[in-house]
């Protein structure tokens, strides 16, 4: 036996880690499958397929452990390692389980200004959790998070690359979690232009199924 | 015509704002619909385009160019021009579009306000620059943070394309562009035009080296127009009331309306439709209610998080346009205003800046990959009373290596708001030295 072998430079893991997922669920169905040539026939290329493969992996088995980025690459014909730097380019996908629920707060700039880490800190108090941590139950995540998008409304937060939970207070936070644990996710709501409470006297969206307005931002406590 | 009276910079200066009628987001209910957006006149400038001959493609890339628009994105590059640097049509090598709809420089949000309200708006813009520069289809980029907003959008352009709008033969014309809406994955980077374009082919989105511009080797190595989606939503307004309506709104070497996003501590902020060059104490006091709680004002960001600071005693008498925030010392950006109230401890306010740009940083480029992280220790390190005065010129130095020294513009954009803030606002930044446990080192 060479001097290699009995004292190896590097320690290696001797096996590869366990899938989470067994073959058996290792599948996408005839559905998926026609709806993966639809976004294939958007491009040119298949790789430029893989990001909306990703998102379809992602909404069917929750995060993605490298079994599912390897039956997406698999399934546009697609070198593996090419689609798993894209994975872990992204912080949208999940590399790793997560809650039930992400809870993602917004802390940047506005968010920051406007109460973000009250926030953020009030939901790590009330969950039992840190930021980055889940709760035991599986549940919930939360997450601090970079500007959302949303800076008019702030504090804000989105559940699970979801919806938008604009004006956050904690008695909204109390009302958001108990829905959540009701299996009740929030509706779209649209934010009124201030310009359209003027002209229109409210929102101009008939099908809104929730509509909310800027509020003056509250004095932050925390400002991290 | 009846916009003349912001024809020119001193307009902003009047109250003639009061009486602006908005043009990116017109007062209609339920203008998202189709059916509502086509019976307000809607399509109509696509019509014109696709079916008149004055307006051949040429003719619509001078308009334009004669209109003044420049680019809502951040970097406001006259838009006819960038339009005109595609190369001839080439048969067998198609040419794209690329519609910048990431949005997610801190403090911006209005291309998701105009998603939601006036998409179509935003799909004729499409269509008519595709007719200007003979596009084969165009891929509109939106954040992946938008799901609600994509799938909105998803539904009317499936309206879109059943009604014979987008796609083959539009309007019963010859001519084809197809529209496919790329949805990103939670990446600021996405928003650099380049990185955007490596974004959609499917890969890490690490900006390109520049040249080959776009225009010369963009998507899949073809031709290749970067446009935000405001701008492009300005092409049927340029194509109804004509370039020299567009060239008299607001102010005069940055005309047009604009989408002003409002936030921080102010009493009513929003997504504000208004003329280019508008006062920013106009903006803060009248516009959005003034500063909340009636408290003073420290400081505005004007632009996104990315462009200088400027102190309250400094945005006297400067307006809403590349020319007047160039001479204050900072820049329009994406009109994504943040006001900051006289309890704001600009110490913590730079210190998230900084650990968001370290956050989104690609890694690609050196200078940017340690030199965010370096930055952001640094500021952490003085906002916790344990910096010294040196650290404030070291923070300098590290903004000089950074500055210009990268492929792409993140690394500037991460040193501005260090270099301006702490300009700006040197005492803040030595106060918290001075008190700190090495200040007598």
């Amino acid at each position: 036996m060479s001097d290699f072998i009995k004292h190896p430079v590097v320690s290696l893991p001797d096996r590869a880690p366990e899938p989470v997922f067994s073959k058996e669920e290792l599948v996408f169905t005839e559905a998926e499958k026609e709806q993966i040539e639809a976004f294939r026939a958007q491009y040119p290329t298949p790789e430029s397929a893989v990001m909306k493969t990703f998102w379809l992996a992602q909404e069917k088995f929750g995060f993605l452990p490298p079994e599912v980025i390897r039956l997406a690459a698999d399934t546009l014909g697609i070198p593996f390692s090419l689609a798993y730097g894209v994975a872990t380019f992204y912080t949208q996908y999940y590399k790793a389980q997560k809650g039930k629920y992400v809870l993602d707060v917004c802390t940047c700039f506005s968010c920051q200004l406007c109460g973000g880490y009250d926030m953020l800190r009030y939901l790590e108090e009330k969950l039992d959790i840190r930021e980055g941590e889940t709760t035991e139950d599986g549940l919930f995540t939360i997450q601090g998070a970079e500007c959302l998008g949303a800076c008019g409304t702030a504090p804000m937060l989105q559940v699970t690359n979801g919806p938008y939970v604009h004006n956050l207070s904690r008695e909204k936070l109390d009302a958001l979690i108990d829905a959540l644990k009701a299996g009740k996710k929030p509706p779209f709501v649209s934010v009124t232009l201030p310009q359209d409470e003027d002209d229109l006297g409210g929102n101009r969206r008939s099908d809104a199924e929730a509509t909310e307005v800027g509020q003056t931002p509250p004095a932050a406590e925390t400002f991290e | 015509m009846e916009m003349a009276l912001f024809g020119n910079n001193e307009s902003g200066k009047t109250d003639a704002w009061r009486s602006y009628e908005r043009a990116l987001l017109p007062p209609v209910r339920d203008l998202h619909r189709f059916d509502t957006y086509v019976g307000h006149g809607g399509y109509e400038a696509l019509r014109a385009v696709l079916t008149r001959e004055e307006w051949a493609p040429g003719k619509v890339i001078e308009a334009a160019k004669a209109s003044g628009l420049r680019g809502r994105g951040g970097a406001g590059f006259p838009t006819g021009l960038k339009w005109s640097f595609m190369p001839p049509v080439e048969p067998g090598k198609p040419r794209y579009i690329a519609c910048n709809g990431d949005e997610s420089e801190p403090g911006t949000f209005k291309d998701r306000q105009l998603m939601e309200y006036n998409p179509h708006l935003v799909f004729e813009g499409i269509l008519i620059a595709a007719w200007a520069m003979q596009i084969d289809a165009t891929y509109l980029y939106v954040r992946g943070e938008y799901a609600d907003w994509i799938r909105h959008m998803e539904r009317e352009l499936a309206t879109l394309y059943d009604k014979g709008y987008a796609g083959k033969r539009i309007l019963g014309t010859d001519f084809s562009s197809d529209i496919v809406i790329h949805k990103g994955a939670g990446a600021y980077i996405c928003g650099e035009e380049t990185s955007l374009l490596e974004s959609v082919e499917g890969k890490r989105a690490y900006p390109r080296i520049k040249p080959p511009f776009p225009a010369q080797k963009g998507l899949w190595g073809c031709p290749t127009t970067v446009n935000n989606v405001e701008t492009l939503a300005c092409a049927p307004l340029i194509i109804n009331r004509g370039a020299e309506w567009f060239a008299g709104v607001g102010a005069e070497k940055h005309p047009g309306p604009v989408l002003y996003g409002i936030s921080g501590h102010v009493e009513r902020p929003g997504v504000y439709e208004y003329p280019t060059g508008m006062l920013i104490t106009d903006l803060i006091d009248k516009v959005a209610g003034g500063v909340r709680g009636g408290k003073k004002l420290k400081a505005i960001v004007p632009g996104g998080a990315s462009v200088p600071v400027l102190r309250a005693d400094m945005i006297e008498g400067v307006t809403m346009d590349a020319e007047s925030l160039r001479k204050a010392g900072s820049m329009m950006g994406t009109a994504g205003m943040l006001a900051m109230d006289e309890d704001t401890d600009m110490v913590k306010f730079l210190r998230r800046v900084t650990r968001f740009y370290h956050h989104e940083s690609c890694g690609q480029c050196t200078p940017c990959r340690e030199g965010t992280g370096w930055i952001e220790n640094l500021v952490t390190r003085i906002d916790e009373g344990q910096g010294t005065l040196r650290d404030l010129d070291i923070l300098l130095e590290l903004c000089d290596q950074m500055e210009g020294r990268t492929v792409c513009a993140l690394a500037d954009a991460a040193a501005w708001p260090v270099r301006n803030t702490i300009q700006r606002f040197r005492e803040e930044f030595e106060a918290k030295c001075r008190q700190s446990i090495y200040a007598v080192a």
